[in-house]
């Protein structure tokens, strides 16, 4: 079993579905859609495929999945058989990762819309993106500094998540924005912290950590 | 001139860089693979890249555009485009002087760093940003209740506030340094004492959320009483 990702390489949420399988090491095609200045994520062919006319699009065999937390907990569920990933089998760490997964929603609201903004001049309000991107990430640098009292690193429980991978790429790229992280140390540690994974794929905006390309281990 | 707590130690671990902006100076701080601090005027002398952009390479701080490094006192030590040329000496990332002492990083925009004095046995707790100035940050942390009660306040000046708060049975100490960073925008960096149970420190880091709160909706209602 595998996929095809309709695919922009600029899209945070893309990148997602990108990162997860390479944290996995899942194979996988992809089908490049122009959504900048093309806008063939609008193109009929696209539209018949997903109506809603949005990025990415993951097609497995008769599956079409149009939202990014799904495909995020169908890929871990698929590809994952440690299920650490996608905790289904914990009720109360599996409602934790729901719960990020829903406020990944938000980030891409407010840093998401905020990044549209500022590199393809979407006509978008970004002082009010800014304030909700703003708010989200105080928000996660509360939970995070809790986590870090307790040793944690992750968003939740001792592994990385799906949750982690969701809502990783809108608060590493929220500088395009106009965002920046020098306020929120416990959110810097984080973003090391993933980037930092074996396995982990880098998109335009987000380097790979120097000391892995030089052979060093991180957490060594 | 003034010396600013611009972080906490533990937030600025080997091979990392931070930013800061101290009496109005852009300021690139980090630490080497050996544990040594450097801050560094934050523009690499080459074309004016902000160094803060840049990445660790053992004892230096390399600038993300064109990789030239940067070692001891500022001073460049390598340009890749030319390896085997030995940089100038004049080629030197102005340097600030650096200090840590009581868990905190502090910074001098001019001559010798001077860490101001802080009760002994605190732990870092967390460092947390107000959109307000220095005084109004201040005048919440010793206004805000913790659990009911007033925090005692110890001592206060205008580089921060030391106070005594009771936290199951016990009494613990909450340091606040506070760095305006920008005009109207404050970090407070905040110790406690280092007995504090994670536990406790949740219950601490979440009062200094409303400490927060209580400081901005101060602002935001003045502002309101300005414009009407």
């Amino acid at each position: 079993m595998s996929f095809t990702l309709y695919n922009w390489v600029l899209s945070g949420n893309c990148y997602k579905v990108r990162l997860l399988a390479s944290l996995l090491d899942v194979a996988y095609e992809t089908v490049a859609v122009d959504f900048h200045p093309g806008q063939q994520h609008k193109s009929e062919a696209m539209l018949a495929l997903n109506p809603a006319g949005t990025l990415p699009v993951l097609v497995a065999g008769d599956l079409v999945l149009t939202e990014t937390p799904a495909m995020l907990a169908w890929i871990a569920a698929t590809f994952d058989p440690s299920g650490r990933w996608w905790p289904t089998n914990d009720a109360r760490a599996m409602a934790e990762v729901m719960e990020w997964l829903a406020f990944s929603s938000a980030l891409t609201a407010t840093s998401g819309e905020a990044r549209l903004k500022a590199v393809l001049d979407r006509p978008i309000d970004l002082p009010k993106a800014l304030a909700g991107a703003e708010r989200c990430f105080r928000q996660l640098e509360q939970h995070l500094v809790e986590r870090r009292f307790g040793g944690g690193v992750w968003l939740v429980g001792d592994h990385p998540t799906i949750a982690d991978i969701a809502c990783f790429p809108y608060v590493a790229l929220s500088p395009d924005g106009g965002l920046e992280h020098d306020a929120f140390p416990a959110i810097r540690e984080w973003l090391y912290a993933i980037r930092g994974l074996p396995g982990f794929k880098t998109m335009p905006g987000i380097h790979e950590l120097h000391e892995l390309r030089e052979g060093e281990a991180v957490h060594g | 001139m003034p010396t600013e707590p611009i972080g906490l130690s533990r937030d600025l671990p080997a091979k990392r860089v931070m930013r800061t902006m101290v009496d109005g100076q852009d300021i690139a701080v980090w630490r080497s693979a050996s544990g040594k601090i450097a801050a560094w005027a934050n523009r690499c002398p080459h074309r004016g890249m902000r160094l803060s952009h840049g990445f660790v390479r053992g004892e230096n701080l390399a600038c993300l555009y064109h990789g030239w490094h940067y070692g001891a006192h500022g001073r460049c030590t390598y340009i890749p485009a030319h390896p085997e040329l030995e940089p100038p000496a004049t080629i030197m990332a102005q340097a600030f002087s650096v200090e840590e002492r009581d868990g905190l990083i502090w910074v001098a925009s001019d001559g010798t760093a001077e860490p101001r004095g802080l009760p002994g046995g605190l732990a870092p707790l967390r460092s947390l940003t107000f959109q307000t100035a220095k005084s109004e940050a201040s005048e919440a942390f010793s206004s805000t209740p913790f659990e009911g009660n007033p925090p005692a306040v110890q001592s206060s000046d205008a580089g921060g506030i030391v106070l005594r708060v009771d936290v199951d049975s016990r009494t613990l100490n909450i340091a606040a340094a506070l760095h305006e960073a920008n005009q109207g925008e404050t970090t407070a960096h905040l110790l406690v004492s280092d007995e504090a149970t994670p536990a406790q420190k949740v219950s601490l880091s979440r009062w200094c959320e409303a400490v927060r709160r209580r400081a901005e909706a101060h602002v935001t209602t003045r502002g309101q009483e300005n414009a009407a």
